[in-house]
Parts: structure tokens; sequence; C-alpha cells
């Protein structure tokens, strides 16, 4: 009885000392960050497309105590959380209403407004092997893209998939489109494009897949069944799944930055101008000259893109789909959005329309022109709580800002060689992620390939990860293509210090783990020899 | 503790005694905690199928019987039904404890019987960390490591016993070289079941080995005693024992099985029609397909979404209540104690 009482005691005292040490923790961490206070959680969901772009950014602005979660959940999701006031911010590549399978996607209650956050190419990622070497170098044009995706090309052999690659022998093997199961941006923009140019092929597609007709721009991909479709989520689930090595044959539509993560070439498609390109960040920025924005600031649907002008773009470097990304940002304090969450969004944004642009190149995108940067800041401003700065943009070093207004990255693009003109022999070059793999003529006389390279992206992508790193303090420098760029504003980032909570909590958590297996055997068998416990 | 009162009266008196039981403050705060938390259990279920009935009923209405019949989900074009998403969960399901229940009762069998006493408790809380494990790990590991390798499995029992209608595959040429799995053998409701039948493992096993250990040490003596070797032991007394806890396992972990989300939803290339080769690409389930719908879903599609939650939700129920009872008939005692 005495001694168990006395443990009794002794615990009691053990919870005092664990008590203050645990409030004299919290006390530590509430008061470090003290230069950071302000800045309080935002937190956004919505496109895949951009998220390799906004991970980086996010990353980027960790060292300046700013901490914005985004959960990539696709840009349907993104505008109904949104609209249902559960995120702060969404990401999305088509407005609200539009009508999708004759039912309008409403537009939110609450403020909002759009901002441009970066630009980039829908790519077509394969994995196609000819003779046990991967293939890098195909090219495809609008018809036979859009017959392969409703479901009319099957083999890769098919001629039309041939016309377009006289210097590839195709394979005898089965087409395996792979499209995105979930509501996407992505493919939002992909059928924006099959709907407005293949309408007929499209609308019988739908009908096929038990749409009503005319199908016209669906963020959900309709599937036939048995119709050899394979339908992933996200944009990391169709990537991953064209990537993995015993998926040969496959094709499917996802950003850029997913072919260059994943070490996957693209194919190039054909523009108006009759020369197949691939989607780098000039050819992009060279497109989109075609895109008409929305410049009316009193409607709802201010700098919303039509791309019309970009499918039919007849400048020879163009990427017939290229397209910008959206922020819906919110406008009025509601829905949980206080003014400090606008303060520290406004700061996010006020980043990556400055200075994140810069890496756009490298991570798979292409930089925001001039006027829609400007645009966008105009826009930060109606963000409520924001802390309004005027913003230099001859500082943010974008590679589309020129001291004459034009835009530079799309000035200075470099035009196609010859072997990617329509009809002639193939470039042999590599594009997307395999960029150093040439493929060999496997058909045909005409090797015409040069080894010049069709993008004029002067970073490689082997080097992308080194040069992005932010703990390794670098800044990224743009494109680099000329001294007309004004100088760039170094981006400070302090090293790192190496211990910070995170760290900590990591080590706890790992300890937490180890307890997690290790604990219970060795309680039980403790409580067996005390005989508290039979087997 | 009950304290009975048995109060003394007059002698004369003919009647019974009359016995009043004085229940004691402490019993009466303890009752009144567990039976406010039982019956608040009991509330909030029901209150999850009424709100379910309540958001799905405008989808009900409007698709009437045909919700049971159709296969298609296009709710916007008013063309959706639970036939084929409800037939894929069942297959999906399927595969899983088959996969399940032999893992399951070969590790029950070996922590309780085999296993030497050292190991076992580390065995034990391994098994339950495999229930730790998020689905989503799961998901990731069966996408990207698994897919890739047992589709080899695939194609070998397609070839072999593609005559058995369910392990045909449409579009598989077994004489074509160049036919890879993409397209005809990835993300198939065979490759989930798997997945998912390596989830509910855990469950299903710390079932039946709770079930094993309580086989009557007299009876494992006896058999033993009377020659048996040790599987002939396990044969003739734990089995036979422990055969309500391998059902009410392999039930328990069914009724898991069916609510499985997201693993399901990453493998799964989604088909909304009757899917019944369990090797070929597309596969469905209600769960993934909530999961897959609800972020683009319009109000109406939402409440098609509800109707299928209300069909899964009222599954569940029927499977789990089942397990249970079959869970607790069989730790009643059938078999005599030692």
């Amino acid at each position: 009885m005495m001694r168990q009482r006395f443990s009794f005691v002794k615990s009691r005292r053990g919870l005092t000392t664990f008590m203050t040490l645990g409030l004299s923790i919290l006390v530590m961490t509430i008061g470090s960050p003290a230069q950071a206070a302000s800045y309080v959680p935002v937190s956004g969901a919505g496109s895949t497309w951009s998220q390799v772009a906004l991970d980086q950014w996010r990353r980027n602005v960790v060292q300046y105590g700013i901490k914005v979660n985004y959960a990539g959940t696709g840009s349907s999701d993104g505008r109904n959380q949104f609209r249902n006031g559960t995120v702060d911010f969404a990401v999305s590549e088509i407005p609200y209403g539009l009508k999708d399978g004759g039912v309008v996607d409403s537009p939110p209650s609450r403020g909002y407004a759009y901002m441009p956050i970066v630009a980039g190419g829908t790519s077509f990622m394969y994995n196609l092997v000819i003779g046990g070497k991967r293939v890098t170098n195909l090219r495809l044009s609008g018809p036979t893209l859009a017959g392969i995706f409703t479901g009319n090309i099957k083999n890769w052999n098919d001629p039309k998939v041939a016309a377009d690659n006289p210097s590839l022998a195709l394979p005898a093997r089965k087409i395996v489109p792979v499209v995105r199961s979930d509501g996407s941006g992505t493919t939002a923009q992909f059928t924006t494009w099959l709907s407005s140019k293949y309408s007929s092929l499209w609308n019988a597609y739908c009908v096929k897949a038990g749409r009503n007709s005319p199908c016209g721009v669906t963020s959900n991909y309709p599937v036939v069944p048995g119709g050899g479709f394979t339908a992933q989520s996200g944009s990391l689930g169709v990537s991953g799944y064209v990537s993995q090595s015993a998926n040969v044959g496959t094709i499917t539509y996802v950003e850029y930055a997913y072919a260059l993560n994943t070490g996957f070439p693209v194919a190039k498609v054909l523009n108006k101008a009759g020369y197949y390109t691939e989607p780098t960040a000039s050819n992009v920025a060279v497109g989109l000259l075609g895109a008409t924005v929305n410049n009316d600031s009193k409607s709802s649907a201010y700098l919303t893109q039509q791309l019309g002008g970009v499918y039919n773009n007849s400048d020879k470097r163009t990427y017939p789909l290229s397209s910008y990304s959206y922020m819906v940002i919110p406008t009025r304090q509601e829905f949980g959005f206080s003014s400090d969450k606008g303060y520290t969004l406004g700061a996010f944004a006020y980043y990556f329309l400055c200075q994140g642009q810069q890496q756009a190149d490298v991570l798979g995108y292409s930089a925001l022109p001039i006027n829609l940067v400007k645009a966008g800041l105009e826009q930060v401003k109606k963000i409520p709580g924001v802390d309004v700065k005027s913003v230099n943009i001859a500082k943010c070093n974008n590679p589309t800002f020129s001291s004459t207004g034009a835009n530079l990255l799309a000035k200075n693009a470099p035009y196609p060689p010859a072997c990617d003109k329509q009809g002639a022999a193939q470039c042999t070059t590599g594009t997307g992620g395999q960029r150093n793999t040439s493929t060999a003529v496997t058909k045909g006389s005409g090797s015409t390939g040069t080894s010049s390279t069709t993008g004029s992206t002067t970073t490689d992508t082997a080097t992308t990860s080194g040069a992005v790193d932010p703990a390794g303090g670098t800044a990224v420098q743009g494109g680099g293509l000329t001294g007309e760029q004004s100088q760039a504003t170094a981006l400070t980032v302090p090293p790192s210090t190496g211990w910070g909570i995170e760290q900590t909590s990591v080590i706890v958590a790992g300890i937490f783990l180890l307890g997690l297996v290790i604990a219970p055997p060795l309680v039980a068998r403790r409580l067996r020899r005390r005989g508290g416990l039979t087997p | 503790m009950n304290t009975t009162v048995v109060e003394q009266r007059p002698e004369t008196d003919v009647a019974a005694r009359e016995i009043r039981e004085r229940v004691g403050i402490a019993d009466l705060i303890f009752r009144g905690i567990t039976r406010t938390s039982g019956i608040t259990v009991l509330t909030i279920m029901s209150l999850v199928g009424l709100f379910l009935a309540y958001r799905a009923s405008e989808a009900l209405r409007a698709q009437g019987f045909k919700f049971l019949t159709d296969q298609a989900w296009e709710p916007d074009s008013r063309n959706f039904g639970i036939a084929a998403i409800l037939f894929g969960t069942f297959l999906i399901a399927l595969v899983a404890i088959t996969v399940a229940v032999p893992l399951a009762i070969g590790t029950a069998l070996y922590i309780s019987e085999y296993a030497p006493r050292r190991s076992k408790q580390l065995l034990i809380s391994l098994v339950d960390l495999m229930a730790a494990v998020p689905s989503i790990v799961y998901g990731l590991w069966g996408l990207f490591l698994l897919q890739g390798r047992v589709t080899g499995i695939s194609r070998w029992l397609t070839t072999y016993f593609g005559w058995i209608p369910f392990l045909h595959v449409d579009g598989f040429d077994k004489a074509d070289p160049l036919a890879g799995p993409a397209g005809t053998l990835t993300s198939s409701t065979f490759i989930a079941g798997i997945v998912v039948g390596l989830m509910v493992t855990p469950i299903a096993t710390s079932v039946m080995r709770e079930v094993f250990s309580q086989a009557p040490a007299g009876e494992r003596e006896g058999a033993l005693a009377l020659g048996a070797t040790k599987w002939g032991m396990i044969r003739s007394v734990v089995l036979p024992f422990g055969k309500g806890g391998i059902i009410g396992g392999t039930m328990l972990g069914l009724g898991r099985a069916l609510g499985e989300t997201i693993t399901v939803y990453l493998i799964i290339s989604p088909v909304f029609s009757v899917q019944p080769h369990i090797l070929e690409t597309g596969a469905s389930s209600i769960a993934a397909t909530i999961a897959g719908k609800y972020g683009a879903a319009s109000a109406f599609g939402t409440s098609a979404l509800f109707a299928a939650g209300l069909a899964l939700f009222l599954v569940t129920l029927v499977v789990n209540f089942v397990a249970a009872s079959i869970v607790a008939k069989s730790r009643s005692g059938a078999v005599s104690d030692a």
C-alpha cells in the first residue's frame, strides 16, 4: 500500500515535470519565428497540370516563412472546393461557367477573380519501343491525335501514324490511350482542342461512350467500355502509368513537366504552318501570341483565354496545344478567408508572378508574357489584406520581358529545323525527358536528322534538379537569352541553418514509429513476466 | 457492485419477501456513461444512414428502379445506376478475400501454434503494423511496383486458362509477341484485388489468431496424447474450434474490402459496365467511383454519388453484422472447455 502510494506521488511529479517541459517547448515554438509572425498558412487545391510549378514555388517561399498548402486533386475538384469555401484558392485551367455534359459549372457565390500563373503545353507523352530501342522522335498530326484519342486509330503501324513518321518502322503494336479518370483541367484543355478542331470525330466518340451529343468541352474524359483505353487519376497517375517499362504502346496527354520529370519523350505535334513542334517554353510562348485574353476588367471572366487563335497560329514555331493556367483568388473576406491569409497569399502571388516565372522553363512550363504579369499584379490587389507592393517587373528576370515590351522569349525562339517539316524525313533528335537520346532511322533513306536542338532551352534537363534546388540557395537564372534583359534581382536565400523544428519533429516521428514496432512485444513480455497477462 | 438488501419483515407476513435492488451511485454513473456512449454510436450510425438517404433521394427519385439495373455512370445525362459498380465492388472484394484468407489462416496458425514464444509478440505487432500502413501507400505500391510485376501472372493465367469465362481477356492475343500488358492486363480487378487482399489480411489474421489461441488446451493435449501429430492436432482440434473465427474474420475482411477506396481508385481504370473478366483492364467499385467523381460532380451528380454511397453503406452494414454475429457465436464456446 505504502509503495503504491509512493509510486503515485512519483508519477505525479513526473507528470508535472513533463507538463512544464511541454509548456516551455510550446512557448519556445510560439516565440521563435517572430519575423514571420504575420504569415499564416493558406491552402489551395486543384490543377495537377500546373502542380509541378506550384510545388516548386511553394518550396521556394518557405524560406520567407510563407506556408502554402496545395492539394493536386484536379481542376474540377479545386473549383468545387473553392466554391464550397473549403480552400482559400483554387488552380484551374478552365474558368467557371463552362457547360460540361449539359450542366453549367456554376460560378461561386463568394467573390473571386482569375489570375494567370503560368503557361505551358499539354504534351503527348508516350512509351514506344522499336527493336528494343525507345523511340524519342515521334511526330503526330492533329487528325492522327484525334483518331488515337477517339479510338479510331488502334495500331502504331496505322498508315496515318506512319505518314507522320516516315523514318520510323512502326511496330504492329496496339496503341493504348491513357486518359484521366478524375475531373481534370488537362482533359478540359485537350477536349477544347478536340471539340473545336475535330468536332465530328469527337462527338461520335462521345455518343459511343454514352454521352449526349454535342459533347463539347468536358473535364471528365468519356471512356468506352472495352475500347482499349486506360483511365488513371491525376497527372502523376497517367504519367506514372505510361512510364512503367512494361506499358509499351501507351500514350497520354499531360503537361510537359511530367514528361521531363519521368524522363519520357513527347510527341511533336503538327502546327498550322506544317511543322512538328515540341512544347518547349519558347514554342509555347510563340503559340500563345495567338491567344485571345479577355481584357474587360469588369467581366467576371477577366483574363480568361480563348485558344482558337493558338490552334491556328501560323507561326512555324507554334506549339498548338499551348495554354495558360489560372489561380482563382478570393476577393472578399468570407468562408474563413481572413486578411492575414490575404497578406500571405498576396506575398506568394508577388513571388511567383515575378521571380517564380524565371523557373518556368526548367520546370517544363513557359513564363507568362509581360501583359499577363502586369494584369496579374493588378489582380493581386483584389485580395483582401494584401500588402500592395509596386513591383518593378524589369527586375523579375522573366525571359519574356524586354525593354521594348515585345515578348522576348517568343521573339528569340529558334525556328524549327527543316527535318521537322511535314513530309520530310524526320529529325532523329529526342524530345521531352529524352532530349539527349536520339532515335535511329529505321525506315526510309532520307536521314536528314540534324543535331540542332529543337528547343531554345539552354538548360539541360539533366541539370534541372540541381538548378532549382532551393536548399542549395541557387537562384535559378532565366533563359539567359540576351543582354537586353535587366539584371536579375538576386534571390537571397539564407543558408540552411541545419536544425529546426521540422528536423526535430521528423526525429520524434521516427522514434514514435520505432516505438510502435518495438513497444508492444516488450510491454507484453513484461506484463506476462509479472503474471498480469497469461498468454 | 450491486448490493441487494433483503428487507426483514415481520414473521407473520405470509407473502414472499420483496427483493429490492439498490444501485450504488458509482454503478449508476458507470451505467449512464456506457449507455450514453452506446446510444450515441447507434444514433450517429442511423443519422449517417438518414443523411445518406436524404441526400440520395433526389437521384433515387429521378432514376427509380433503374438505379439498380443501369450500368453507366453519367448522372448529368440522367443515365446512371449501380449495377456495374456494385458488381465490380463485389468482384474486387472476392479476389481480395481469395488472396487474404489462405494468407490469414496460415499466418494466424503460425503465430498461435508454431511461432517461438519470443517472436510471437513481435509477429503480432508486425501484423498489426501492416494494418496501420495507410491505404494510399498500398495504392502507390500496387500502382508503381506490383502492377508491372504481376501482369506476368495475369498473362500466364489468361493464356492457359482463358477458356474459363472470368479469366478471359478481351483483346488479348496470346500469339502476338508484341502484345504488352498495357491496355489489356493492367489496372484490372485482379491487381486491385491482390492489393486490397493484403490490406485486409491483418484484420482477418487477428480475429483468427485470437480464436485459434482459445482452442481448449485439454482437447489439444488429448489429441496429442492419442498420438496425433501437431498438424493432426491442428486439423482435428484447432481448425474445427476456430471455424467460427475463420468465417467471422473472412467476413470482417470482406466488409473492409468492400469499402476500400483510395487503393482501388489509384489502381483501377474505371469502366462503367459489368466487367466479369477479372484479369482485363477496367474495373469498378462504388467507393472508388465516389472518390473519383465527387470532386467534379454537379449538384445532381453529388446526389447520385450519395445514392451509391447509401447502397455501399447498407451492403457493408449487412456484411459486418453477419460477421459480428458469427464471431460472437464462435466465442460463446460451442466446444466444451478444458
